[in-house]
């Protein structure tokens, strides 16, 4: 260090603990936060791709609908068990056409489940909801109709809340049994064992198969994916326009809030985004080291 | 440095001559046992105490020399310290008691260099030189650094009394030594032979210490001791034949076994026969807590064969048996009676719940039919009734507590409805619960591994989620109704196992209570000591200070606690908030394994 | 934000900061209080830090009592060596030790404290300390100087550390001054309470050098030993050492590990050496007592740790005390704690770790590092508790020179400092704490409350005299009382 004439010690600081520095405890220098860093590895989104993929959520609220607007009519009996059944057959026929279709374009390989497994899984359904119709209508007969209206809304919501919008193929588990818990619900209060069993398979249909249909749908194509969602939602809200009109109101409100204000709100907050990072940090693990063990 | 010299009360007023005591190893301290008086030849009072040191187990020794001088009998001082030349000890205590007076001077000569001991008589003259006139003082204060107290004790007290640890000190079995009072209290008490020495015996040597008042009383108890003998052997045979009919294959067969081990009159027995056997073992008791035992076990037994007597007296008089068993049909009726029109009431919309119907009539129909099971078995029993009792109020003059544990047995055997209703409500709830508690698990997406001992996630298949969920639902709504069966009967199942809960109490409390030792410490409190507590006797300026020592007695609670026979409400038992937690989750609860639900 | 950028940028005041107007040897003696949730029994870093400073300090002649809760039965006042008071005051403990927090009920009882005392420093530890935060807020109610010394990091991303930055700028916007343990701990807390750098001191932590001696001899030459000290948890990267076990073990077959510690990741590392069978290689010693980290520590050729976030790590000045070469993430405060050669610093990933450490066994093997005893002697006299005493005295000492603010200006700083929402309601919160404390005076005034007896300080009766009449004083009582 040579012979400096400013005033103040002539050595330069160190960001170091172990030396003996000619500073107070207080110094404060002028590389003091130079390691400071904002917003690292921040996403940019875009308006379009954002409401693309808030129109599941969007799918989903209207399933809900639906569910509720077939329930409506066979209170009323504007529906019969039997029709609803044929439908619902017809439909999981299909259903189950389209996913064999879109299965076997893309994946050959990992493990396809068998067409065994798959009707042993539909024999399993049909026989425990068709056993278990008779006692799950008198379940509910003491329990007063206001108690089970407010118990199957918060599972719906509860349902709705905790679907795992980005990965729905295996169901949640919560998700998938808040929503049967509530359609058992719902079905104990219709007036015949078989309106009971319809209900249900519809459940199953809506809840547990038709999101697996959905997710290959996304993966593989893209377009009638939107398509489909857009189909959906126009559907919830026309099928409980014809019951309620208020309700269609509040679901069109909630949809549009969904899959067009939420996204606009999403990036325009983006801009505010002040995100700080440095030496403090916790460090992130970002190798697989489950390998190791498994 | 402070001396401690523990120092008898009735040697207050002996006459001269020589201390006999024990240094206490590692504290500053000396018990002083006995005097020995004038003359005596220093050749036979070394024998004496080799002699009494043989025969006790303590380390006896002459402490030093002990004087009172009478009227005219002065100028002992030179003979008293030459004394301590015969005597060789690393310490030599002269004390000394002036007629009038009622403090002690005490001087202490230490033998170890003869230079150090020359030294200090030479300081100690040089006191004398400044404060000429107060002669006594200057041997207090010869030496600022060997301050005496004396500690005046009852000997007869110390030696009969046993001196028990503190409560809560853990610290005591590990220390190595005991402590320094514990020390003096053995000493005394080990060295019971010393005492035996009489006044009025004609030895070469005269002595004062504690003297007992007189051995006639003993000679009854040597009386009684000789006869003891058959009687006990006696009591071993009969035992042995019991034993042995006991140990018979058949009776170790399984519904023998689990029978005799669940039925109270059963356990009963076992536990008298083993404290028979205690009792008329012929070895003599070893040790305090030994004798104790024993002691209490025999009291208790007495006085439980006493009442017993009092109980059979009533009972055979005036035809009370007969009164019982005739209102004991028309109560079990009414029970059945009362118990149906519960099960009515179950059966309807009981306090407005909301049950399952189906469900409902179901189990209240199981119900009905198992009490109509029941009445008619009581009806079938009816004339038998008086005869079980005659013959069960015999087992009385075993003991008032043979005659309860027989109550409570037939209890549990009239309440077996009670119980069998107790027993389906709870399997059916602690069913619902086990089987709510791993669906919600299913309901959530996880499940309980077992080798971890902790809930895991798991993703399950679809198939697997519908029927749990299905399950879980028809699981949740049948739960109130089971719910309340269970309560009902529970509550049920609680009345009877707090009445033989009080039964089993009792019993439990004559068995196990230490009659004995709470009336020693009523009659003879200092025999069971807790500690000692010191009183300032005189503190005057000039001489050494006195303490007197009393002895305090132990706790009352304190002796229950440690003399109490161990019976089996001794070992530890459930807390309540594990009860209140099994009754939840639909466990079985017992009288005989969970004294929980006793009242104590 | 606003508040946090202008902080970011610190005016340039290099020579400012240098102004050394510190009485340089003031004799003035403090009382200071300690407080804080952790506490001997419960053991660790602030801990140890608490218990060496306080003696250091007492040495040095001030008075020291140390205030933390209650633990099970230990509660009540305590005396430790030389006469440091302790006081387990009956706090509920919430979660982690940590005691749960109204703001006023700790009020009466600290109050009580300070006043006995005669408190002049409240000195608290740990951000993670509920119990430290009550009583800085008090502290300043009672217009007591303050100190806080923060021993961890945080992050700013999540939410729960979003909540905890707030309570933290609450807390130490009028506090007189604060320490940190490392110049990176200092940015972070500057950052989190955004505050003035200036009234931050950086003042590191110790070890004791004399407890921490190579031994050579205890090492087993035919083999290459791996020491890993510290608690089984995410935080210390234990994921990392069960990555970094497979892949050294199978390269080198004379390596061995030695692990000490406990936590909920010892499942990881024990499935590890289940899998790639090396029972015989890895050996886990469960946790380890103080006393006992040396005996360990010697027996192994390197040092290795793994963690992710590390304000100022002990474990490896530790370490090197003991003569061994150290490997370590480069994270937090760990690049200033040792000098580069002592220390072989790498990414918190296993490939580098294992390249590091690689490189270590190499230097090793070929005898290239420098000798156990060579490592001790410089670092023996980096860190010592002497030093961190005399550095923290002068802390106090500038500390007592301070005013501490009137009720109008608290309120004014907590209003301009916190934001307008959080400000307000901790404002509000702080005049309900001086009427409290108005109502505790007017119930129990100040003079009224007894002095109590100094153990420590200018004025102690702690004396080794004290100390022999007082056991035979009690030898007595005991002997009279029972047996």
């Amino acid at each position: 260090m040579g012979p400096d004439s400013a005033p103040g010690p002539a050595v330069p600081w160190q960001k170091v603990l172990w030396e003996r520095q000619p500073f107070p405890d207080n110094y404060v220098d002028q590389r003091f936060l130079e390691e400071l860093r904002r917003n690292e590895g921040v996403r940019q989104y875009r308006y379009w791709s954002v409401v693309k993929e808030a129109g599941f959520v969007g799918q989903q609220l209207s399933c809900v609908a639906l569910f509720i607007t077939l329930w409506l009519y066979m209170e009323q009996g504007l529906l019969s068990p039997e029709m609803l059944l044929l439908t619902s057959l017809v439909c999981a026929l299909l259903g189950y056409g389209l996913h064999q279709v879109l299965t076997s374009q893309i994946e050959p390989g990992c493990e396809p489940r068998t067409r065994l497994a798959d009707l042993q899984s539909a024999a399993i359904f049909l026989s425990f909801t068709f056993g278990f119709s008779p006692v799950l209508k008198t379940l509910t007969e003491s329990v007063s109709t206001d108690t089970v209206y407010a118990m199957s809304a918060v599972m719906l919501l509860a349902h709705l809340v905790s679907f795992p919008y980005a990965q729905p193929s295996p169901p949640g588990s919560l998700s998938l049994n808040a929503a049967l818990f509530a359609s058992v619900c719902l079905a104990s209060r219709l007036p015949g064992a078989l309106h009971t069993f319809a209900m249900l398979s519809c459940a199953l249909l809506v809840f547990a198969l038709w999101p697996c249909l959905l997710q290959r749908l996304r993966e593989n194509a893209p377009n009638q994916f939107t398509g489909v969602c857009v189909g959906m939602c126009i559907g919830g809200v026309g099928g409980l326009g014809t019951q309620s009109l208020g309700g269609a109101m509040l679901l069109a409100i909630a949809l549009g809030s969904v899959t067009l204000l939420c996204p606009l709100l999403l990036v325009r907050l983006q801009r505010h985004k002040d995100n700080i990072h440095g030496p403090w940090d916790e460090a992130e693990i970002h190798e697989d080291l489950s390998r190791f063990l498994h | 440095m402070v001396l401690k010299i523990f120092f008898p009360q009735c040697c207050n007023r002996a006459d001269s001559g020589l201390l006999v005591g024990r240094w206490i190893s590692g504290h500053e301290s000396a018990v002083v046992l006995a005097v020995i008086h004038y003359p005596f030849i220093p050749g036979q009072v070394k024998q004496y105490v080799q002699q009494m040191q043989t025969r006790s187990g303590v380390e006896l020794s002459v402490l030093g020399s002990w004087s009172l001088p009478k009227e005219g009998q002065e100028g002992m001082e030179s003979f008293l310290r030459d004394l301590s030349t015969i005597f060789p000890q690393k310490r030599w205590l002269q004390i000394s008691r002036q007629m009038g007076k009622t403090g002690f001077i005490c001087n202490v000569l230490n033998r170890d260099h003869d230079g150090e001991s020359a030294q200090k008589v030479k300081r100690k003259k040089k006191h004398e030189d400044v404060k000429g006139d107060e002669g006594e003082e200057d041997k207090e204060e010869e030496e600022e650094e060997e301050k005496v107290i004396f500690i005046h004790y009852e000997q007869r007290k110390v030696m009969m009394s046993q001196l028990h640890p503190i409560e809560n000190g853990l610290q005591d079995p590990k220390t190595d030594s005991p402590s320094e009072l514990r020390q003096m209290f053995q000493t005394v008490a080990q060295s019971q032979p010393l005492f035996f020495m009489d006044k009025y015996d004609d030895g070469p040597l005269k002595s004062t210490h504690w003297q007992s008042e007189g051995r006639e009383a003993s000679i009854i108890v040597e009386l009684l001791k000789q006869a003891s003998v058959p009687l006990c052997l006696l009591v071993t045979w009969l035992l042995s034949l019991w034993t042995w009919i006991c140990n018979i294959r058949i009776f170790s067969l399984y519904p023998f076994c689990f029978l005799s081990s669940k039925l109270s009159t059963c356990v009963q027995l076992s536990y008298r026969t083993e404290h028979m056997r205690t009792l008329s073992s012929p070895r003599p008791a070893a040790g305090h807590t030994q004798f104790m035992r024993k002691a209490n076990i025999f009291v208790s037994f007495l006085v439980d064969v006493a009442l017993g007597m009092l109980l059979i007296s009533w009972l055979y008089r005036d035809n009370h048996i007969s009164m019982l068993a005739n209102t004991l049909v028309p109560a079990a009726d009414h029970v059945a009676k009362q118990l149906e029109e519960l099960l009515q009431w179950l059966m309807g919309a009981p306090a407005g719940l909301k049950m399952n119907r189906a469900l409902d009539q179901v189990l209240g129909r199981f119900f009905l039919y198992h009490i109509h099971l029941w009445i008619s078995y009581i009806h079938l029993m009816s004339p038998f009734i008086e005869g079980i009792f005659w013959y069960g109020g015999l087992s009385a003059c075993l003991g008032l507590t043979f005659a309860l544990s027989l109550l409570s047995d037939m209890v549990a055997l009239l309440t077996f409805h009670i119980y069998c209703f107790y027993v389906y409500g709870a399997r059916l709830y602690c069913l619902k619960i086990y089987g709510l508690s791993s669906l919600w698990r299913l309901f959530r997406g996880k499940k309980w591994n077992v080798l971890r001992q902790r809930v895991d996630s798991c993703s399950y298949d679809l198939d697997q989620l519908f029927i749990g969920t299905l399950l879980f639902t028809i699981l949740l709504f049948l739960l109130p109704t089971t719910a309340l069966y269970y309560l009902v009967f529970t509550l049920l199942r609680l009345v009877v196992v707090l009445f033989q809960g009080v039964l089993h109490l009792s019993v439990d409390f004559i068995n196990s209570f230490p009659l004995f030792a709470v009336g020693l410490r009523v009659c003879r409190f200092y025999r069971l000591a807790e500690g000692v507590k010191f009183r300032v006797l005189c503190d005057e300026p000039g001489t050494a200070l006195h303490l007197l020592m009393e002895i305090n007695p132990l706790k009352v609670s304190t002796v229950v606690q440690t003399y109490r026979t161990p019976t089996y409400s001794c070992y530890p038992k459930d807390s309540w908030a594990a009860l209140v937690k099994k009754l939840f989750v639909g466990e079985l609860i017992y009288p005989w394994r969970h004294k929980t639900t006793k009242t104590d | 934000m606003g508040q946090r950028r202008r902080v970011a940028n610190p005016p340039s005041q290099g020579v400012a900061g240098a102004r050394t107007d510190c009485v340089r040897v003031s004799d003035r003696k403090h009382n200071i209080c300690m407080v804080s949730d952790f506490f001997y029994p419960n053991m660790g870093g602030v801990e140890s830090h608490i218990y060496q400073l306080s003696q250091c300090l007492i040495q040095k002649g001030h008075k020291v009592v140390i205030a933390t809760h209650a633990y099970d039965r230990r509660k009540g006042v305590r005396y430790l060596t030389n006469g440091l008071k302790v006081y387990y005051l009956p706090l509920q403990v919430m979660y982690n030790q940590s005691t749960a927090t109204t703001c006023f009920h700790s009020l009466p009882l600290l109050r009580c404290v300070f006043v006995r005392e005669r408190i002049t420093v409240v000195h608290a530890h740990s951000s993670f300390s509920a119990m430290a935060h009550d009583a800085l807020f008090h502290a300043k109610t009672m217009g007591l100087n303050t100190v806080f010394t923060d021993h961890s990091l945080f992050g700013f991303a999540d939410v729960s550390s979003v909540l905890t930055n707030k309570l933290l700028t609450v807390s130490l916007c009028d506090t007189n001054h604060i320490v940190c343990v490392s110049y990176t701990s200092k940015e972070n807390t500057v950052l989190r309470a955004t505050l003035n750098p200036e009234i931050v001191s950086v003042i590191p932590n110790a070890v004791d050098p004399t407890d921490f001696t190579p031994d050579p001899s205890q090492r087993q030459e035919d083999r290459i030993t791996i020491v890993v000290i510290s608690r089984l948890v995410y935080r210390k990267g234990i994921d990392l050492l069960g990555g970094i076990i497979p892949e050294l073990c199978l390269k080198h077959p004379d390596l061995h590990f030695l692990i000490g510690g406990e936590g909920p990741k010892r499942i990881v590392l024990e499935e590890v050496r289940e899998k790639y069978q090396l029972h015989d290689r890895v050996q886990l010693l469960g946790a380890l007592e103080h006393k006992d980290v040396r005996g360990v520590l010697v027996q192994g050729h390197i040092f290795l740790n793994t963690s992710l976030t590390e304000a100022f790590c002990m474990a490896i000045v530790e370490g090197a005390s003991c003569g061994l070469q150290v490997v370590s993430t480069r994270v937090g405060g760990i690049p200033e704690v040792l000098p580069e050669d002592l220390i072989t610093l790498c990414e918190p990933t296993v490939r580098s770790l294992c390249a590091g450490l690689e490189t270590v066994i190499a230097q090793q093997r070929s005898g290239s590092l420098p000798s156990p005893a060579s490592i001790h002697a410089r670092v023996k006299n980096l860190y010592t508790w002497k030093n961190v005493a005399e550095r923290t005295e002068k802390v106090y000492d500038r500390v007592a020179g301070e005013e501490v603010l009137p009720l109008d200006r608290r309120l004014w700083r907590l209003r301009a400092h916190c934001g307008p929402v959080s400000g307000s309601i901790f404002a509000f919160v702080a005049v309900l704490d001086f009427l409290f404390l108005l109502l505790l005076q007017w119930l129990v005034p100040d003079r009224l409350m007894d002095d109590a007896v100094d153990a420590t300080g200018p004025h102690r009766l702690w004396r080794q005299e004290t100390i022999v009449k007082q056991t035979k004083s009690r030898s007595h009582s005991k002997g009279a009382t029972s047996s």
